[in-house]
């Protein structure tokens, strides 16, 4: 053989673009890379979870020269931060090219695996079993590979130099559920972006008992809570609370229904969660000419006044008036701090106050005034009547269109890795040959430092050694410490 | 109701005394085979001890058997002890630390000594068991009023999600505590190379298998915990940081799974990473008590 006659390796020139390509797509393959990303990303939920604790308040307290960074970390919302989306791209890209660049090889292992193997192989193996049977070769390869049929084995064989390799595998296809499984990973991300780019989500849509609200969200949805009901235990804590609502549309009733909470009442694809409630009260207010200022029930509770901090309050600014309302209800635990309390507010009594709002308010100083249910009252030239106390109901709503991607994700999730889990990939290896006295026939797992894979093994060596009736040396590679 | 409530804590109370028991003697049956393990070194022609797998059963050794019988009884005892308070209650007690501590008692008994039978490791118990004590301890130390038997707050009315959800959680960490175990033994086993534990590879199989059981469990907490904030609340994950505590387990197990499986981790590295997503279940567990947000419940 001259020199000339020798394939010399071609250098290809790869221009510039092709090799950042290359070098872009060998970044997201790299199992590594995954690995610090998942990495870096549980780093970044841990952050994110600590911060809704108190621990970093505790390292704060322990160590007081933290507190700056304590701070940062109690004002730095992780979630919703540049890096965390930044990691979770990077992330669901790497997933996707990287299960792209396995595909082909994993199918190769399924549907056209290699056949051949070494001598060496089977004997470098950490077990094999050499068996030497009376039979001749073609027989003992038929024999060995009914016994494995009957355990559901795929059997192949090839001649090669007058040997015969055998390759036989069990759940071959479960190597494909790692499609699924990430797959799923990135569908609950799209699903989330699916949900927060073409739903909506109300987190909190206070209806006071008797009155409507808008939900607004382009629904043109007003809902009424026509009844609020609540049962208490004995020591005062709600058992169950429940809605009934009317959903308004143009003027015209819609739909009816109640909730209560883990019982979500469902409009179309719009479903109405019961969160809270509330105490509120019903007024009414009339000017001296007789205009309605206000006719509508007021949720208290969302405001501190600083007559008793304790207690539920509200605030409503009456611009028609020229007046902001104020209102307190009598303390709900007199025991708690009670120097605080400057009303001292009877059960049925509510204090209200009015102060000028804006530079032509008919009013120049605050006029206040406690009053009984049912009782009216003059404050400025307006007439207040407290009608009744009344409760409010704090609903959620929320429209979803990515929850039918994420039920499906869930099953692919769970789905696939319990099969990829539970069915693995069973694999062995022989090389069957002829003697003067019948064959010889070498057999090893493909598995290494896997002791469940060895353990099949094993079982599938005594399974053949009582139908043959031969007894296999067996070898191990590395006797296990005694 | 309260007697059957006031029987379900005795049998709690029986469990503990066996769960003691059984932990003392899989402890004295570990160190029983370092002096098992001398004395047949030291005579000639002494029993041969097959070591491959798990079959490390050099001669009958009672105190071993009694230690696995204990653990049945605590387990049995234990079991009881939530059916009587699943009567009292109509529901199956998973909604207080008292309540989800003592039904981690159970499973994690169970898990045990389900691994225990199928991969025929005693010495496992070495480390479980002290762990179910030590859990056994915390549910005597936390305050006697979370023993009685209460009605469901409303976030919780669920009862088939919340039945899933948590005994799903709480089996899967159940499963984590086993991994831990082993790799707590591989540790051990990879470094001193004591004659008195199963071959490293076996523990680091057993680990790996924990975690095939406990990651598809964490994984379904995540989705049924998901379905129920959804039924619940209206979105199926809200940051909250009971849920992102589980996410950050979870992912910690990933990285444990892509280790082994795909960058061909084995051993003292998968060992690590076994013990310190442990760490993750345990903070995951007592979240509550530091926790703020939708979890914030729990009579902690």
């Amino acid at each position: 053989m001259t020199e000339a006659t020798i394939a010399q390796p071609r250098q290809v020139r790869r221009g510039v673009p092709e090799m950042v390509v290359d070098r872009v797509w060998r970044f997201f393959c790299s199992v590594r890379a995954a690995i610090v990303e998942i990495a870096i990303l549980a780093l970044l939920v841990l952050i994110g979870t600590l911060r809704g604790s108190s621990v970093p308040r505790s390292l704060a307290d322990a160590i007081p020269a933290t507190t700056p960074l304590v701070d940062a970390w109690y004002a730095w919302d992780v979630f919703r931060s540049l890096p965390f989306a930044a990691i979770l791209t990077l992330l669901s890209v790497a997933i996707a090219i990287c299960t792209i660049n396995r595909a082909p090889g994993i199918w190769q292992a399924i549907a056209h695996p290699t056949v051949t193997t070494t001598h060496g192989f089977l004997r470098s193996a950490e077990a094999s079993a050499l068996y030497e049977s009376p039979l001749g070769r073609d027989e003992f390869v038929k024999q060995i590979g009914e016994i494995l049929g009957e355990r559901h084995y795929r059997v192949l064989s090839a001649e090669q130099n007058g040997e015969i390799h055998l390759y036989a595998d069990r759940w071959r296809f479960s190597r494909l559920a790692t499609f699924p499984f990430h797959l799923a990973l990135i569908m609950i991300l799209f699903g989330g972006i699916v949900g927060a780019a073409w739903g909506f989500r109300e987190n909190e849509l206070i209806v006071p008992e008797g009155s409507a609200r808008e939900l607004g969200h382009g629904t043109g949805i007003s809902v009424r809570l026509n009844d609020f009901s609540e049962v208490y235990r004995e020591d005062g804590s709600p058992a169950i609370y429940r809605s009934d609502v009317t959903l308004i549309r143009d003027g015209e009733e819609i739909d009816n229904g109640s909730m209560t909470v883990n019982n979500p009442f469902t409009h179309g694809d719009i479903v109405f969660y019961q969160s809270g409630f509330g105490q509120a009260v019903q007024l009414r207010i009339v000017d001296d000419s007789g205009n309605i200022i206000l006719a509508d029930s007021l949720p208290l509770g969302p405001f501190q006044s600083r007559l008793n901090p304790d207690a539920p309050a509200a605030r409503m600014d009456l611009p028609q008036a020229g007046v902001a309302l104020s209102v307190v209800a009598p303390d709900t635990n007199p025991t708690n701090q009670p120097e605080l309390d400057t009303l001292n507010l009877k059960p049925g009594e509510m204090f209200f106050m009015i102060r000028p709002l804006g530079t032509d308010s008919p009013i120049e100083q605050p006029v206040p005034a406690t009053v009984n249910q049912g009782e009216s009252v003059r404050l400025g030239d307006l007439t207040l009547t407290f009608e009744r106390e009344r409760r409010f109901s704090v609903l959620q709503v929320a429209r979803n269109p990515g929850i039918p991607i994420f039920f499906v994700a869930a099953i692919l999730l769970i789905g696939g890795s319990m099969v990829t889990f539970y069915f693995p990939h069973r694999r062995l290896r022989g090389i069957i040959a002829a003697t003067p006295n019948g064959s010889v026939a070498r057999l090893a797992p493909i598995a290494r430092r896997d002791w469940s894979a060895t353990r099949v093994f094993d079982e599938l060596i005594e399974r053949i050694s009582g139908e043959t009736g031969l007894s296999p040396d067996i070898t191990r590679r590395e006797a296990a410490p005694a | 109701m309260e007697s059957l409530v006031m029987l379900s804590f005795y049998c709690f109370a029986a469990a503990s005394l066996a769960f003691v028991a059984s932990a003392v003697c899989y402890v004295v049956y570990a160190i029983g085979r370092i002096r098992l393990r001398r004395t047949a070194l030291a005579a000639p022609g002494g029993p041969a001890i097959v070591t491959h797998g798990a079959s490390l059963e050099p001669a009958p050794l009672g105190v071993g058997s009694v230690a696995t019988l204990l653990a049945w009884f605590g387990v049995v005892f234990q079991g009881i002890s939530i059916l009587l308070r699943t009567i009292a209650g109509g529901r199956v007690p998973l909604s207080n630390m008292y309540e989800f501590s003592s039904t981690f008692i159970f499973l994690a008994g169970l898990v045990y000594l389900l691994f225990e039978r199928w991969y025929r490791v005693r010495q496992l118990g070495a480390i479980v068991l002290p762990l179910i004590v030590a859990m056994a301890a915390y549910v005597w130390y936390l305050p006697s009023h979370l023993r009685e038997v209460d009605e469901l707050i409303p976030a919780l009315q669920n009862r088939p999600l919340m039945t899933a959800h948590v005994s799903v959680a709480i089996l899967a960490y159940a499963t984590f505590a086993v991994a831990f175990a082993a790799a707590v033994l591989f540790l051990i086993a990879d470094r001193w190379h004591p004659s008195w534990l199963p071959s490293p590879d076996l523990l680091d199989d057993l680990g790996f298998r924990a975690v095939t059981v406990g990651f598809p469990c964490m994984s379904l907490v995540l989705v049924l915990g998901s379905v129920w904030a959804y039924r619940a609340w209206g979105t199926y994950w809200q940051w909250d940081p009971k849920e992102t505590a589980a996410l950050f387990t979870w992912l910690i197990y990933a990285v444990y799974l892509h280790t082994r499986t795909l960058r061909g981790f084995r051993g003292r590295r998968s060992a690590w990473i076994l013990v310190a997503a442990f760490g993750a279940v345990v903070f995951t567990y007592f979240g509550n008590y530091v926790f703020g947000g939708l979890h914030a419940y729990g009579g902690v």
